[in-house]
């Protein structure tokens, strides 16, 4: 039995007579299996929420079905909520109660045991901080106070909305932590994010979602794989050179700024042969650098379409002056 | 059923907040306001804690649905703005055990603010002029009550249908305003309407009716009981047709309606106008609320 399991999930906002239409969410089939750590990526806007929303039962799909460890999220959302541990976006507490009493209206409304000052230990908040009406909280102290009201009862889904946000450094640490505990116990864990990052370090699986729709769901070595840009080579050069010096075998892309050449290498062997082509045919090379695919780039190629293209393009007509006006044509120096 | 978990929430946070002692302290100042009008307005000694009374009934029209339209119009639409209603229904809370225990909730914060308001209000009675007939004030008492929490009903159920606070301001004033100026008025037209003319010191039963099918005229018939005499509406509008100096004993509604007075003209079925109006809205509101994306 999957954790999560969508079929043609469709959110439809009809904007009445001034707004537009929208679709939030356009006939998503999304499949958790339990025990993983899903995810949720996509930039602001396409639709995460909205999805983890009808997940909730906080609002209600426009067509299509979705169940929860195998409970129908609408007609069994009671139960759901009985076996799910949520922190949702734009919440809010009650902020005339103490931290520790909100926790303590948790633990009872999941008819649960837990000890809260284990649980607020667990999420780093003091026994100060937690005798402190929430009202006073900062927007990190709250998403810890949130995260820690998640945990009540140990729960065998947690779906996480954005956990990041508004957590320092420190917090993001321990929310990794705490993701790698809750999974290593057998949890599923869901969770949504804008930035690759945080996805990066803990998920076993990454689903895209990109205007409504999921564009690619793998793992995150298999995304940077399909995606085809694995590494980058920089190459500060003595003196200008043209993007046709580089030999095409495992480059997607070569980017000229003056004497600097970046090259994008599907196959992170090309790198070295590159070097020694170019010192073969005499070049000489100033500086050499190396590094990762950024995550960013993946992002976007998934998200845009063609990202590595794209974000050549703009640079390209500023800084190549010297080249021939011919080659400043968008693509032309795409070699692969 | 989490309804009592979420009531208790309720609850806990009004009396955190300063809204149940600002209310308590308004109905008290009214109390206190009343008393010294008793006072200074009766003629006779032995008729004043009677006319505190009376006059408790009366005021009682105007602030009894104020306070507990400020006390509940916010109960659902509130925690739907800051976002808490996202915390409580990701607990296994159901949304009717939200509604109905947000009603509860602030049915119990209503009746404990003009409770302790109205015990305040008669231990002065009872210091300044004397202990007035204790069957009465306790009938008046839950009278009082009863009010609150229809009201209180009325404004969950607002609060439950709308999704920002500023429609539900504006459906709490709106409706009080028809309550108090208008009800009166359109049973006179729906009178005018169907017998051809304005309803003259006497009228066919059901316009009465008519007229105490509002939560205040239901409160002023339950009252009417236990001051022994008729409250007035707070607004007298002047649209029935009654010679300007008919003595007040002529106005008494036995003397309205012609025959025996039907079940629905007892004081008794005002109880239950108001327990209808504290059931039915918050009802209507929970299936709006049912359907609705937060």
């Amino acid at each position: 039995m999957a954790a999560i399991r969508t079929n043609g999930l469709t959110k439809h906002y009809d904007g009445g007579i001034m707004g537009a239409d929208v679709t939030a969410v356009d006939d998503l089939d999304l499949v958790v299996q339990e025990g993983e750590v899903y995810g949720f990526l996509g930039p602001n806007g396409a639709g995460k929420s909205t999805t983890i929303d009808m997940l909730l039962d906080y609002s209600r799909p426009t067509e299509g079905t979705v169940e929860v460890l195998g409970h129908d999220a609408i007609a069994e959302s009671e139960a759901v909520s009985e076996r799910v541990g949520v922190l949702p976006e734009g919440y809010g507490l009650y902020d005339r109660l103490s931290g520790r009493r909100n926790l303590e209206f948790a633990i009872e409304w999941q008819d649960a045991d837990d000890d809260p000052a284990a649980l607020l230990e667990r999420v780093g908040l003091g026994a100060d901080d937690a005798s402190r009406p929430v009202a006073d909280y900062s927007k990190g102290m709250t998403q810890r106070l949130g995260l820690a009201m998640a945990l009540v009862d140990d729960p065998e889904l947690l779906i996480l909305d954005e956990p990041s946000s508004g957590l320092d450094p420190n917090g993001i640490r321990l929310l990794r932590e705490i993701v790698r505990e809750e999974a290593d116990s057998g949890t599923t864990v869901f969770f949504s994010s804008h930035i690759l990052g945080q996805v990066e370090a803990v998920c076993d699986r990454v689903g895209i979602l990109d205007d409504g729709e999921l564009v690619a769901v793998d793992t995150v070595d298999g995304l940077r794989e399909a995606a085809g840009a694995s590494s980058t080579l920089e190459l500060t050069m003595s003196n200008g050179v043209t993007a046709d010096i580089v030999d095409a075998e495992g480059v997607s892309d070569v980017e000229v700024r003056g004497p600097r050449l970046r090259v994008t290498c599907t196959d992170s062997r090309a790198k070295a042969r590159i070097v020694a082509d170019l010192l073969d045919s005499g070049h000489e090379i100033v500086d050499v650098g190396s590094e990762s695919a950024s995550l960013e780039e993946l992002f976007a190629a998934y998200t845009n379409g063609t990202a590595v293209e794209e974000s050549t393009d703009g640079a390209d007509g500023a800084d190549d002056a010297d080249e021939p006006p011919q080659d400043e044509t968008p693509g032309s120096e795409v070699v692969a | 059923m989490t309804w009592a978990q979420v009531a208790r929430k309720d609850f806990e946070d009004a009396v955190r907040s300063k809204m149940l002692w600002g209310l308590v302290g308004v109905f008290v100042a009214f109390m206190a306001f009343v008393l010294v009008v008793a006072i200074n307005t009766a003629d006779a000694a032995e008729a004043t804690s009677e006319a505190a009374l009376g006059l408790t009934a009366n005021f009682a029209q105007l602030f009894v649905p104020l306070i507990a339209m400020i006390a509940g119009y916010l109960a659902v639409v509130g925690e739907r703005r800051t976002g808490s209603l996202r915390i409580l229904l990701g607990y296994p809370h159901s949304r009717r055990d939200v509604v109905f225990g947000k009603f509860v909730g602030r049915s119990t914060v209503i009746a404990v603010t003009l409770a302790i308001g109205s015990a305040v209000s008669i231990l002065l009675v009872a210091l300044v002029i004397k202990s007035p007939d204790l069957a009465n004030v306790a009938g008046l008492l839950t009278a009082i009550v009863l009010f609150g929490i229809s009201v209180a009903g009325l404004a969950v159920g607002i609060s439950a249908s709308v999704t920002s606070r500023g429609r539900a301001m504006a459906l709490a004033i709106g409706s009080m305003l028809v309550f108090w100026l208008v009800w009166d008025a359109m049973a006179a037209g729906v009178y005018a309407a169907v017998t051809g003319s304005l309803p003259g010191l006497t009228a066919e039963g059901w316009y009465f009716l008519l007229k105490r099918l509002s939560p205040i005229g239901a409160f002023r018939t339950v009252a009417e009981g236990f001051v022994g005499g008729r409250v007035p509406p707070i607004f007298r509008l002047g649209i029935e047709e009654i010679p300007p100096n008919t003595p007040s004993e002529q106005l008494v509604l036995s003397k309205r309606v012609a025959g025996q007075l039907p079940f629905y003209l007892k004081n008794w079925f005002g109880a239950v106008t108001l327990a209808a109006w504290g059931v039915v809205p918050t009802l209507v509101g929970y299936l709006r609320f049912r359907r609705m994306d937060l």
